[in-house]
């Protein structure tokens, strides 16, 4: 299996490389599209038929031993997450790359395409990996090949530091992981998933659990290891930020369901907390940290941790209810967890291609520089603004049927007075997250589409081309298919949650079917009449002024008639609110100088305000300088004198005879 | 049929509101008053003009008053008026409720920003940020619902078994006092927001529809009133609740219940000075969830 991918990996090199610059991105997407066929199909045949998954391959390796690679229900939603991901990310790159053909060399370029490749596949053997090695294998292959998909515009500084800090943190997680499975191996003698059932009844539950929680929360971005997300996300181009944001960094959540699912007991509850409060806390400083930022590609980039946030939420519901043994609580917070992670990844997708058409026609990504952008770009403003309506989880879109089984979970908690106290403050969470959630992506829109340009590049700006409208056809589907029909939607879902049932006689989707099926239906009812009643009313006062005189006027200036663009509200202002009660969240810094009184006659003045993030700063100067010490201390040892070299030689050999002769280790 | 009525009668909450807070607040200063139904009247010369649309401005301006009166209209059909039942009720539609009225706000705070305006941009933010601080509150009261009851849709909630019981009574009181508040700031009115005063700098809900006229300004003003229907006739159900109420009883009792604390803290009273509205807005959070504990010790058997 490892031979077949070396094989893949160098055929695929081998095409991208040969072909010419203009065509490495297409052919990119050839490969995507057509690699993801078979397993796409055999993924939907799994949904449809659990029975016919199963083994797909089984092979050896040197460390754990004979492993295995299959497909259950969960394995086989994310394929089909990570299939649609993909392909559209392909497609957009294919319109977005066009512009840096000339700039880059065709070594550059193809490296790039083939990460991207290499990315869609890797992910695709983490989500149907049996066991350590082989999960570990391509949990490493995706992260280098995500850290080059970074460095596309390695010439800036900035995205240098940015993906080195990328990878130095992904190894970190790669250590946690490592050190997890290793010693599933040693208790259980098998490092698959499957093993974690007997180790959680025979071992101590907890550190394995937050070993893994730490490895995997690194990849999702869980708080406090979410610092590499903003910093990767502006920093690589838009379709990159696309996958990894709407897709890689949910094979973090995959892991942590893989682990959650066997615990059983009393731990359960524990577990189930942790995941609870965790989640609060990540999606509470994503969705604050997310609303003070004043750009776009930033702004997003934290509101991926919020739901990385809220899909924990979900997923502490799910623990939750499973101890207590309520199944309708246990399915709506699973169902929730599940389809939010597919919902994130369409509507989040949707996003970055967006903010990467406003990029490569604009070259700003500053929120306080945009602004009219809906007049020169309309195409793009209206997925956007779907996009932007879907992630505030407005009904009828997509945002909305998984936080709302959330909702449904912690209320039935509440209702049946299990766990009534953290069902509450999930309550609080969920319900702070979604209205700060409103403001950050209302400030998002408003302040880039809405209003008048802000600068000539903006009001000058044209729409994009095909290929990158065309891309958000898929997505755009999702969306709107799961808020119009959530019925088939969760069906899809329950399915997969079968990997969580401990045992029952019904299956998932029985017991979804038993507990949903009516109030979905109602659900969609609900959905259809919204759109039905707004088209009405909007179709009947078109109506009714087209009979009437409709004019035009300039916007009411309140009595001023001198008003120019630079007076518009701008994001930094319409968070300003939300900064005054939330201060400490965020280091602030104000630079420029005011206009003094001698100045008669005022110069040019620049001002910039920044808000970093406090995680970020703390994390920095901790480990940073704990590293400059430790290499200062291991700089002593350099002396420079090679008799001292051959003393350390000398020791190291001494060391080495004293332990075997003691038998040390 | 009798959903319907229901429907009907929540209209009738709606139309109703805005008059007896101005016949309530006439009384108050001395006044006669203007006429019972002057503010359907000016809506309806409003229906009756044309419209004048700023170039800044996209097509989300146009579509958003539709969405504000769609989507309020929509949330009506969730609430049951005393013992009638709601015409649409499913499990979790507590949660549809509070995000459909989420659309509406969500579009007129686009729609703000859509003319360009500072002033407008002012307001949005205000409204965005409010919004996003009621919504704890919303939940926990509705959490607290469903505590109490057992039930996550309003229909079942409210049409429960009912006993009288002080401790519950207490309970829904302290409630309906908590959606009342609620209204306040969701319907824009002192002393959270004065829709009446004339400076743009200190308006939020008003300041937000300043480039509205006409049909458009019509449908955002009934949006409001259907807003404010919604949330009176929750807390009036709340109070009525262990009295084994009617319809009949409750119609009128939410008109009151919002209708006549909004007129007379609004002639009593000065608006708050903006940065006090989120202490505002937070007690009635804190309060909240001192409610749902209180729901919590009482389902518990705990005697306090």
């Amino acid at each position: 299996m490892f031979g077949f991918t070396l094989i893949a990996l160098a055929a695929v090199a081998g095409v991208i490389f040969s072909v010419p610059t203009r065509w490495k991105s297409r052919t990119a997407l050839l490969i995507v599209a057509a690699g993801v066929l078979l397993p796409a199909a055999k993924a939907v045949g799994v949904l449809l038929d659990p029975a016919s998954g199963g083994e797909l391959w089984l092979s050896q390796n040197p460390i754990f031993g004979s492993e295995g690679c299959s497909m259950d229900t969960l394995s086989a939603l994310f394929v089909l997450i990570i299939a649609l991901g993909g392909v559209a990310t392909s497609l957009y790159a294919c319109g977005y790359l066009k512009h840096y053909e000339e700039s880059k060399s065709s070594a550059h370029f193809s490296l790039h395409c083939l990460s991207l490749v290499v990315l869609i596949f890797s992910m695709m053997g983490v989500v149907v990996a049996d066991g350590g090695y082989t999960f570990l294998f391509y949990w490493e292959l995706m992260t280098i090949a995500s850290f080059l998909l970074i460095l596309f515009d390695a010439q800036k500084p900035e995205v240098t530091r940015a993906a080195l800090s990328y990878l130095v943190m992904m190894h970190i997680g790669f250590l946690f992981l490592v050190g997890g499975f290793v010693k599933l191996w040693m208790e259980t003698g098998s490092a698959d998933f499957a093993a974690l059932g007997q180790y959680y009844r025979e071992g101590q539950i907890i550190p394995l659990f937050l070993i893994f929680l730490a490895g995997f929360g690194m990849k999702a971005g869980l708080f406090p290891m979410h610092v590499w997300l903003p910093e990767a996300h502006p920093a690589a181009p838009s379709h990159v930020s696309a996958i990894m944001s709407g897709v890689m960094i949910k094979t973090g959540i995959y892991g942590l369901l893989r682990i959650t699912a066997p615990i059983e007991g009393e731990t359960l509850y524990t577990v189930g907390l942790i995941l609870l409060g965790a989640g609060i806390v990540t999606g509470l400083w994503g969705v604050i940290l997310a609303a003070t930022q004043n750009d776009v590609k930033r702004l997003m980039a934290y509101s991926s941790i919020e739901n990385i946030g809220v899909i924990l939420i979900g997923l502490g519901i799910a623990s939750i209810g499973k101890y207590t043994g309520n199944e309708a609580v246990m399915l709506c917070g699973l169902c929730g967890a599940l389809l939010h992670t597919a919902n994130h990844s369409f509507f989040k997708s949707l996003l970055f291609f967006g903010a990467g058409n406003i990029y490569s026609e604009m070259h700003t990504t500053s929120l306080d520089k945009l602004g009219g952008v809906a007049k020169s770009m309309p195409m793009t403003a209206t997925i956007f603004l779907v996009a932007t309506a879907a992630i505030c989880a407005l009904p009828p879109l997509n945002g909305f049927v998984s936080e709302w089984l959330m909702y449904v979970g912690l209320l039935n908690n509440v209702a049946t007075g299990e766990a009534v106290v953290a069902a509450a403050c999930g309550l609080i969470g969920l319900a702070l997250i979604g209205g700060v959630v409103v403001l950050a992506f209302t400030k998002l829109y408003g302040t880039v589409f809405l209003g008048s340009p802000r600068s000539h590049e903006v009001a000058e700006a044209a729409e994009v081309d095909n290929f990158r409208i065309a891309a958000t056809a898929l997505p755009l589907l999702g969306i709107l298919a799961v808020g119009l029909f959530p019925q088939g939607a969760v069906r899809v879902v329950a399915r997969a949650a079968e990997f969580f049932l401990s045992y029952s006689e019904l299956s998932s989707s029985q017991m979804a079917e038993m507990i949903f099926s009516e109030t979905l239906g109602k659900l969609s009812l609900t959905a259809w009449i919204l759109v039905v009643v707004i088209a009405l009313v909007f179709w009947l006062k078109s109506r009714a002024l087209k009979q009437r005189t409709v004019s035009s006027g300039p916007t009411w200036g309140c009595g001023f008639t001198a008003t120019n663009t630079r007076m518009e509200y701008t994001g930094e202002s319409f968070s300003e609110g939300l900064q005054s009660i939330a201060p400490s969240l965020t280091k602030n810094t104000g630079e420029g100088d005011a206009v003094t009184h001698q100045e008669i006659f005022p110069t040019q003045h620049t001002f910039s305000v920044g808000h970093k993030d406090k995680i970020d700063s703390l994390f920095a100067a901790w480990w940073v300088e704990l590293l400059r010490r430790i290499n200062g201390y291991v700089m002593r040892l350099r002396t420079g004198k090679i008799n001292h070299y051959v003393l350390f030689a000398l020791i190291f050999f001494v060391l080495i005879f004293l332990i075997s002769l003691f038998n040390w280790i | 049929m009798l959903q319907i009525l229901n429907f009907i009668l929540l209209l009738l909450v709606a139309v109703s509101i805005p008059g007896v807070i101005n016949r309530t607040r006439a009384r108050l200063a001395g006044r006669l008053g203007i006429r019972f139904t002057q503010h359907l009247r000016n809506v309806g010369v409003l229906l009756r003009k044309g419209a004048v649309y700023s170039p800044t401005t996209t097509a989300l301006f146009r579509l958003t008053p539709a969405c504000y009166f769609g989507s309020a209209l929509v949330a009506l059909l969730f609430i049951p008026v005393g013992d009638l039942h709601a015409p649409l009720a499913f499990k979790g539609d507590l949660i549809c409720f509070a995000y459909t009225l989420a659309i509406g706000r969500f579009f007129l705070i686009l729609a703000a920003l859509d003319t360009g305006s500072s002033f407008e941009g002012m307001g949005a933010s205000r409204e965005a940020l409010y919004g996003a601080l009621v919504e704890p509150a919303l939940m926990l009261l509705f959490g607290t619902l469903a505590l109490l009851f057992g039930y996550t849709s309003f229909d079942d909630i409210f049409s429960a078994a009912r006993h009288f019981d002080v401790q519950l009574t207490i309970i829904l009181l302290l409630m309906a006092y908590l959606f009342v508040r609620l209204l306040f700031v969701e319907a824009g009115r002192v002393p959270v927001d004065d829709p009446r005063t004339h400076l743009e700098l200190t308006m939020i809900h008003e300041v937000m529809c300043l480039d509205y006229c006409g049909v458009d300004l019509a449908l955002i003003q009934m949006g409001g009133w259907l807003k404010s229907a919604a949330f009176a006739v929750v807390a009036a159900n709340a109070v009525a609740m262990p009295l084994g109420y009617h319809w009949w009883v409750v119609t009128p009792l939410a008109v009151l219940l919002a209708a006549l604390p909004i007129g007379v803290v609004e002639s009593s009273q000065a608006r708050n000075k903006l940065s006090r509205n989120t202490t505002f807005i937070l007690t009635i959070v804190a309060m909240a969830a001192i409610v749902f504990f209180m729901g919590y010790l009482i389902q518990q058997n705990i005697q306090i």
